[in-house]
């Protein structure tokens, strides 16, 4: 009866360690999350890259499709 | 003895049995409590998953001066000093200074630190001294749940958030105020609790006597990387043009769904945030902007065509005893199209009032078949109520109708106009813009939403080509020629309102503008509506609507259309040509036969033996003198390759 309450509490324990570390992993993530989103914001790479010469692009891309002929 | 005995016998009885409910009742009261388990609440997505909004633990650090020894404080209280000053930018004598107070006067806990994330956290908890604990370092923290914006000052007034005071009285701001209480909230649970040692408390049951429920997730429309351009082209133009605030809104056409939404206004200081959501909360005198819905209802109503002549005189007109201007010198004799295109306000002021001066309710009646007077009812709460007046209203005069005719004497939110805009880009059809596209539980949803539409058609094909038509020209030719791009095409209006002009005198000396900038994209098929608008540019710098408001509306025009890949389509062509055949087969025939066996390579290209030797199953290394055809080889044909061995060609 004893012991079993003893574990119990020590569960108890137990318990609120982890939900910290929950809650400090979590943290981190959003944290990481922030700082990659803002990381990789297009204004954030056009300022970066300007230095290098680079810019963006003042016409879209062009794709090639070829439809096969059977 | 046996009285005592006897004694002792009767109080225990009394204690168990008579008094025994009212201590077990106390008993319990001091060691068992009642938790509240508070609810998660919800995130805020956007259309693509990035995170908007969530809740994330922050820290506040503070140290207990006492507890350290001697020792310990003596060593490490100037390494933890010098840490500080490089973590807060605060010089090391001073904290120091603060920290040997606050141990002179046995201060338990001095606050350091306030909000730091969670890195930030870790860095300062392995700081000297404070890395030897609570105890004996004095380490002190507490953790606090904020509701962050990972993308910072971008649409924060959109995504919003949601206060509770004392009162239990919420503030709503944005998408996460308006969806608070249906899906972000959640609801907290209740447990009850057992004391036991170290401070901390031990559930009674192994359920919770009230679950609870965490917030739903709630996936926005919002795309970030058409807010980013969106927010930076707005800074820059409130930047360039020290423009008191302003805002931009990017719709998709089909679904009504909103992709970018930004409002900044400027501070004390100059600097531009996010302050209020102009878009949604601010009706206005929209002027110009508003003359396409004036020119929609005459042409729907068939008393003029695009073609009709309308006498714009000399620049001047008196209507009623008020005199009406164009910008310049006047466009003279026009069509009813062009006094669109150079945005005339005499002539769309005419127009009107030649047409509509007798029966003034047709017209109206026809602006409020479009909504125009009637809100659109977005879920972000505070929507700005537009004001056309009719005959009776207290704005209504003799030079209503005429002023309406320009946007005048009446008001909508950049929202409204925008959403009608996008009816014209839609074909006719009037849907309400909106913020949100699921609530999600995990991967669950719990509802999904689609588009709502208010008016199916607002008016005839032929209007909506001849107005279409209109929009286009004004960027080709009209008053927004500036913003024409030969690459990629646009339509809208500009508009270029005087405001805060009650007391004429004043603004004469000091003249205020809204300058903006409706429309869609690409001209035909249009894809995206957007509006921009942007209130008291210096004059000094500039005030005409194409020329601030038109260049944020062209950034992101060009940006979505650069993002989107043009396709070329070419049926595929084969080439039939004899050597290239013959020497495919040559080269192949000799790949498949020669694996670990040096084939006969004079007379092939350098390139291609070289390719081959690069392909057999034994490693070997090559080089080649020349680059023309091999003329000889080391190893002869026929021998077998060695790991690593060196072959030598010789080339022409």
């Amino acid at each position: 009866m004893i012991a079993s309450a003893h574990s119990a509490d020590k569960k108890v324990f137990e318990i609120s360690r982890l939900s910290d570390e929950v809650k400090d992993l979590r943290s981190a993530f959003v944290d990481g999350r922030s700082k990659l989103m803002r990381l990789k914001m297009e204004s954030t790479i056009i300022k970066k890259v300007e230095e290098k010469g680079l810019e963006t692009s003042k016409v879209p891309p062009r794709k090639i499709k070829i439809i096969a002929q059977d | 003895m046996f009285v005592f005995a006897l004694a002792v016998v009767f109080k225990l009885c009394t204690i168990q049995f008579v008094d025994g409910d009212k201590y077990r009742a106390m008993a319990q009261k001091r060691s068992v409590r009642a938790f509240d388990i508070p609810a998660n609440r919800g995130n805020v997505y956007s259309a693509d998953g990035s995170l908007l909004a969530t809740s994330i633990p922050k820290y506040n650090i503070g140290i207990d001066a006492v507890t350290s020894s001697n020792k310990n404080f003596n060593k490490y209280i100037k390494p933890l000093c010098d840490s500080l000053s490089v973590f807060t930018g605060k010089s090391s004598g001073s904290i120091e200074k603060k920290i040997t107070k606050a141990r002179n006067t046995k201060d338990q806990y001095l606050l350091l630190l306030k909000n730091l994330s969670y890195s930030e956290f870790v860095r300062v908890r392995d700081f000297p001294l404070f890395k030897l604990g609570s105890i004996r370092g004095g380490f002190v923290y507490d953790q606090t749940t904020k509701r962050e914006h990972p993308l910072g000052g971008i649409a924060e007034r959109s995504i919003g958030y949601e206060r509770k005071d004392e009162n239990n009285y919420y503030t709503r701001v944005g998408i996460d105020g308006a969806f608070g209480k249906d899906y972000l909230r959640g609801k907290n649970g209740r447990r009850l609790k057992q004391k036991i040692g170290k401070g901390e408390w031990k559930p009674i049951r192994d359920v919770n006597e009230v679950e609870p429920q965490n917030g739903y997730d709630i996936y926005t429309t919002i795309d970030v990387n058409v807010q980013d351009i969106a927010h930076h082209s707005l800074l820059g133009q409130l930047e360039k043009y020290e423009a008191e605030h302003g805002c931009v809104v990017v719709m998709d056409v089909k679904t009504g769904e909103i992709k970018a939404i930004s409002n900044l206004g400027r501070n004390r200081e100059g600097k531009y945030y996010e302050r209020l959501n102009y878009a949604v909360g601010e009706s206005h005198e929209p002027g110009s902007t508003f003359k396409v819905m004036v020119m929609m209802a005459a042409l729907e109503d068939k008393v003029i065509d695009t073609s009709t002549v309308v006498d714009t005189k000399n620049g001047r007109k008196r209507f009623y005893g008020r005199d009406i201007n164009d910008s310049g010198a006047g466009h003279g004799k026009i069509s009813a199209a062009k006094a669109l295109e150079v945005s005339s306000n005499i002539g769309l002021a005419t127009i009107i009032d030649d047409n509509y001066k007798d029966k003034p309710l047709k017209f109206l009646n026809r602006l409020y078949s479009w909504r125009l007077n009637d809100t659109l009812g977005v879920s972000i709460i505070g929507e700005g109520i537009p004001d056309i007046p009719k005959p009776g209203d207290e704005i209504w005069s003799k030079n209503a109708l005429p002023s309406i005719a320009y946007g005048y004497n009446m008001k909508l939110t950049p929202l409204q106009t925008l959403a009608f805009y996008n009816a014209i880009a839609n074909d006719g059809q009037l849907i309400k813009p909106r913020f949100l596209r699921a609530v999600k539980e995990f991967d669950r949803d719990i509802e999904v939403f689609e588009k709502e539409v208010l008016v199916d058609k607002i008016c005839s094909d032929q209007t909506l080509f001849k107005i279409k038509d209109i929009l286009k020209n004004i960027v080709v030719r009209g008053t927004g020629k500036k913003l024409y791009s030969e690459t990629f095409s646009m339509a809208g209006k500009t508009g270029t309102a005087r405001t805060d002009y009650g007391d004429y005198d004043a603004w004469l000396k000091d003249r205020k503008y809204v300058s903006s900038f409706a429309g869609y994209f690409p001209a035909e098929n249009p894809k995206y509506s957007c509006i921009v608008v942007i209130h008291k540019p210096s004059t000094k710098v500039g005030f005409y609507g194409a020329d601030v408001s038109g260049p944020v509306f062209k950034r992101i025009a060009q940006k979505i259309y650069t993002d989107t890949p043009l396709i070329d389509e070419m049926q595929s062509v084969e080439f039939n040509n004899p050597q290239v055949v013959q020497d495919f087969e040559k080269f192949n025939s000799i790949s498949n036969k020669y694996k670990t066996i040096m084939p006969n390579l004079v007379g092939l290209p350098a390139m291609d033996a070289v390719a081959f030797l690069e392909n057999m199953e034994v490693k070997v290394k090559v080089k080649v003198n020349g680059s023309g055809v091999v003329t000889s080889q080391s190893i002869s044909k026929d021998i077998k390759l060695k790991f690593n061995q060196t072959i030598v060609l010789e080339a022409s």
